[in-house]
């Protein structure tokens, strides 16, 4: 199987587990917690793009050495 | 009246375990957690030889390097390991045949004095005749531990202790097959097992079963399974912090799953001409 993709579905398993977490530290409500799931983890891959995104503008820009 | 300040009670604990429980009249209980928890980490020295830290490699030691570890949930303990063994000699010798089980045993040590923080916390704020005995914040913390989603099922709470069980076991599981049994060597890789540990039993079994495995070949996701397994092991730190808030609110009365009958409890105390003082805390076993 490509590379890339097993790593992008360990990093999906694998934050959807943090999310889960955070989401039964944040709310003492079992049902509340499962329904903002989604939404949650929508909010976390956004972050985590949006780190990636500033990542990889800091390595073309300030880190280049081309 | 509180017995103590529970901000003293849990440092003197963290200083040196029952301590904190000696400062809030709870001798007895003290003894008998300092004989277990300082014994635990005494047999880990002998057993290991105090060589714990040299697992460390030579670039990565300073003053502060060890304190990243389990052990420093037991901070005397580890001063004290620090103090009389350090990094060991300036010359490589062999490690003891049971430095395994006794760094484990010293790990284990910091996250007993852990939950031991947890119990003097909160009997703290307790009056000093009223204890918490078996419904105790620090009893679910501590099966968290053992194995996560267990504190939770404890609390009748089934569904989520499933859940966490099966993301956070599953997660140790995972990464242990994904690293080929690579993450579970506290020498090979010190500080992620230290976060690691923090998932209890399912990891101290596997260490326990394939620990000893000896690596021949690259392992393509070694270090993502490393990942696994640690972050596994941390998460189950929230789960211990969800289960102590929760067993705390409902021993307060303030958990909406148990105000409404409190509540009733009281307004029926009231009509009979019953103290309307009546709190859950009375529940309590309270001692001579």
């Amino acid at each position: 199987m490509n590379d890339l993709l097993v790593h992008a579905l360990l990093f999906a398993l694998l934050s959807a587990v943090i999310v889960l977490m955070s989401a039964f530290y944040s709310e003492p409500d079992d049902s509340k917690a499962l329904r903002a799931f989604p939404r949650r983890l929508l909010f976390f891959f956004l972050g985590c793009a949006a780190l990636t995104g500033l990542m990889l503008l800091a390595e073309h820009t300030v880190a280049s050495v081309a | 009246m509180p017995s103590g300040e529970p901000n003293v009670a849990t440092l003197l604990t963290w200083f040196l375990p029952g301590a904190g429980h000696l400062y809030i009249g709870r001798a007895t209980f003290g003894l008998v957690a300092f004989v277990l928890v300082e014994g635990l980490y005494l047999l880990g020295l002998k057993l290991s030889g105090g060589m714990g830290f040299e697992f460390l490699q030579p670039e990565l030691r300073g003053p502060f390097a060890p304190a990243l570890a389990p052990e420093l949930g037991n901070l005397g303990a580890l001063i004290y390991h620090m103090q009389s063994y350090g990094y060991g000699l300036p010359v490589p010798r062999p490690f003891p045949d049971t430095v395994v089980l006794g760094t484990t045993l010293t790990a284990i040590s910091g996250v007993l004095n852990l939950c031991l923080m947890c119990h003097a916390n909160f009997e703290a704020r307790l009056p000093k005749d009223v204890h918490t005995g078996w419904k105790s914040p620090a009893l679910p913390v501590l099966l968290t531990w053992i194995c996560p989603g267990l504190g939770h099922w404890f609390q009748g709470r089934k569904l989520r202790g499933t859940l966490v069980f099966l993301s956070l076991v599953g997660c140790v599981v995972l990464g242990t097959i994904l690293a080929d049994a690579s993450n579970l060597s506290r020498e090979r890789h010190y500080y992620y097992w230290g976060g690691q540990v923090m998932a209890g039993a399912p990891a101290l079994l596997l260490q326990l079963v394939w620990g000893a495995k000896s690596l021949n070949s690259y392992v393509p996701y070694g270090e993502a399974g490393l990942v696994f397994a640690a972050v596994a092991g941390m998460l189950n730190i929230l789960a211990m912090l969800d289960v102590y808030g929760f067993a705390a609110r409902r021993w307060e009365g303030s958990d909406s799953e148990t105000e409404e009958p409190a509540r009733s409890e009281d307004a029926a105390n009231a009509s009979d001409g019953g103290s309307a003082e009546t709190t859950p805390s009375a529940t309590a076993e309270v001692t001579a």
